[in-house]
């Protein structure tokens, strides 16, 4: 079976269409969809009456939840300073354009979807708000796709698509205690992966392109897509609707233009 | 240098004041106290005042939050979620009652004010883990997660008190190969450290009646001892 999974399309209906279009093409199955629906860009509801119609399983982004939780769901919900300025205006502006079945439908997505041995989430498998960047500590990584009990953890949020394979790990441990002393332990893990299915509407890998994935449950085989798609008519509609225009700008060149987060793995103490 | 670390007093003063006593034969230079040093079983303010409060010659503890005094500012609506439900759950409406009055809202303020955890040279004190303050790091937790809590720690050796046991658990990553492609091609493969670290339970004060353990750890040269004080009732 051929799965597309696609995520963070942020209110951008014109890549959304675009990536619909481009799926159709490739004979894919199934659809799963990793959350942030809204934010950023101009269609919120426009987005989600499109996932609804078509039932796509979804789970909740860190978009999503905002805005049924209020913007302090988290208080590290951006990954820098400026970042959050520039998101806390998306936030108002989504906030007061949505319509209330949108923000009803947004509060019900779960926080994971699983299917055999395959896993979907948003950041991680601990939080919407957490980052699997492809330089994350190889061990971190593979404890994350452990947590699931799957092989395959498909996850969003940052934007930029890869595949993650992790393989032949080992590790060593010695417990020593009052009441025990042991032998080594080793522990070892099998062929697991990450993938991370990019951006349909707010694509940051450095060019406007909305991308997404595709997974053969059968081959095991992935295939990052990119997809062209009539950009400037969403960055014209970003204006028009008083948007912040920065988000026309950089949604343009495919770049955040922000600072890095200095730990993309915040310690959340909400 | 020479570290004295304790947590989970509880509420228990003579549990604790029996540690300070030997405390006072180790050559300690700094006291670290990682939570959980009000309770339900002991006498809270009075644990707190002596915190507040050391004698002359005494060292000055320095205190980070644990499981109880999450509790206690979910109870006083200070932080985390509403009217306590972990605490409900484990101690039940009794025993919510009974824990509420015995901290005074000066108290819960003075614990607010405490730390989250200390960063000290290649070492990470806390209560849980960076994950939370109820991430529970026993001897028998996966060695995954062991290596997890590591690595977000940012340090090798990482101090936690909120199992209640003393152990040592020596983590060592072996091999790892890690491949990332992107829609640029494979990027170059990721060298994972080989850096043996640790995870120290750092043990309880005043969990178990008439016996105390605690830890002393020198970071000049990584140098761990466990340390059980037996006391007797009041």
């Amino acid at each position: 079976m051929k799965l597309a999974v696609i995520s963070c399309i942020h209110g951008n209906y014109e890549a959304l269409k675009a990536v619909l279009s481009d799926i159709e093409a490739q004979k894919a199955d199934q659809i799963y969809c990793l959350g942030d629906l809204v934010g950023y860009g101009p269609y919120p509801n426009e987005v989600v009456n499109q996932i609804r119609s078509l039932e796509i399983p979804t789970c909740q982004g860190c978009w999503d939840e905002d805005i049924v939780e209020g913007l302090n769901a988290c208080e590290c919900s951006y990954p820098s300073q400026l970042a959050e300025h520039r998101g806390k205006l998306a936030h108002e502006w989504t906030n007061k354009e949505i319509r209330p079945d949108v923000r009803e439908y947004l509060a019900t997505l779960p926080l994971s979807l699983k299917r055999d041995n395959l896993c979907f989430v948003h950041g991680s498998p601990n939080s919407q708000h957490e980052y699997l960047l492809p330089s994350m500590d190889g061990f971190a990584a593979l404890e994350r796709v452990l947590s699931t009990d799957a092989d395959v953890l498909f996850c969003g949020h940052t934007h930029v698509p890869y595949v993650r394979e992790l393989a032949d790990a080992k590790l060593s441990v010695t417990v020593k205690s009052p009441a025990r002393s042991d032998a080594p332990q080793q522990f070892q893990a099998t062929l697991k992966r990450i993938i991370n299915a990019g951006s349909v509407g707010e694509p940051r890998h450095g060019r406007p392109n909305a991308t997404y994935v595709l997974y053969d449950t059968d081959t095991a085989q992935v295939t990052l897509r990119e997809v062209a798609y009539n950009y400037t008519k969403t960055c014209l509609a970003i204006l028009e609707k008083g948007l912040p225009s920065i988000f026309a700008w950089r949604l343009a060149r495919g770049m955040e233009f922000a600072e890095r987060a200095d730990d993309p793995t915040h310690v959340c103490e909400r | 240098m020479n570290w004295a670390i304790l947590s989970g007093i509880e509420g228990n003063l003579t549990a604790y004041e029996a540690v300070l006593q030997d405390i006072q034969d180790q050559a300690v230079t700094d006291l670290y106290i990682l939570g959980d040093v009000v309770g339900l079983q002991g006498d809270n303010e009075a644990i707190i005042q002596r915190l507040q409060s050391p004698r002359a010659g005494e060292l000055e503890p320095q205190v980070c939050v644990g499981w109880w005094e999450e509790q206690c500012f979910s109870l006083y609506g200070v932080s985390g979620l509403q009217d306590a439900p972990e605490l409900m759950a484990k101690v039940g409406g009794d025993g919510v009652k009974t824990f509420w009055k015995s901290i005074s809202r000066e108290s819960v303020r003075w614990l607010r004010s405490q730390h989250f955890g200390f960063h000290e040279q290649d070492c990470l004190l806390i209560h849980g883990s960076t994950v939370s303050y109820a991430d529970e790091l026993t001897p028998d937790t996966p060695a995954i997660e062991l290596c997890d809590r590591l690595i977000r720690a940012d340090a090798n050796h990482l101090f936690c008190g909120r199992s209640g046991l003393t152990f040592e658990c020596s983590v060592t990553p072996v091999a790892l190969r890690s491949t990332v492609t992107t829609l640029d091609g494979v990027q170059a493969p990721q060298d994972c450290g080989k850096t043996p670290r640790q995870v120290i339970g750092v043990g309880s004060v005043g969990r178990s009646p008439g016996q105390a353990t605690y830890t002393l750890f020198s970071p000049e040269n990584g140098q761990l001892a466990f340390r059980s004080v037996n006391y007797g009732q009041p």
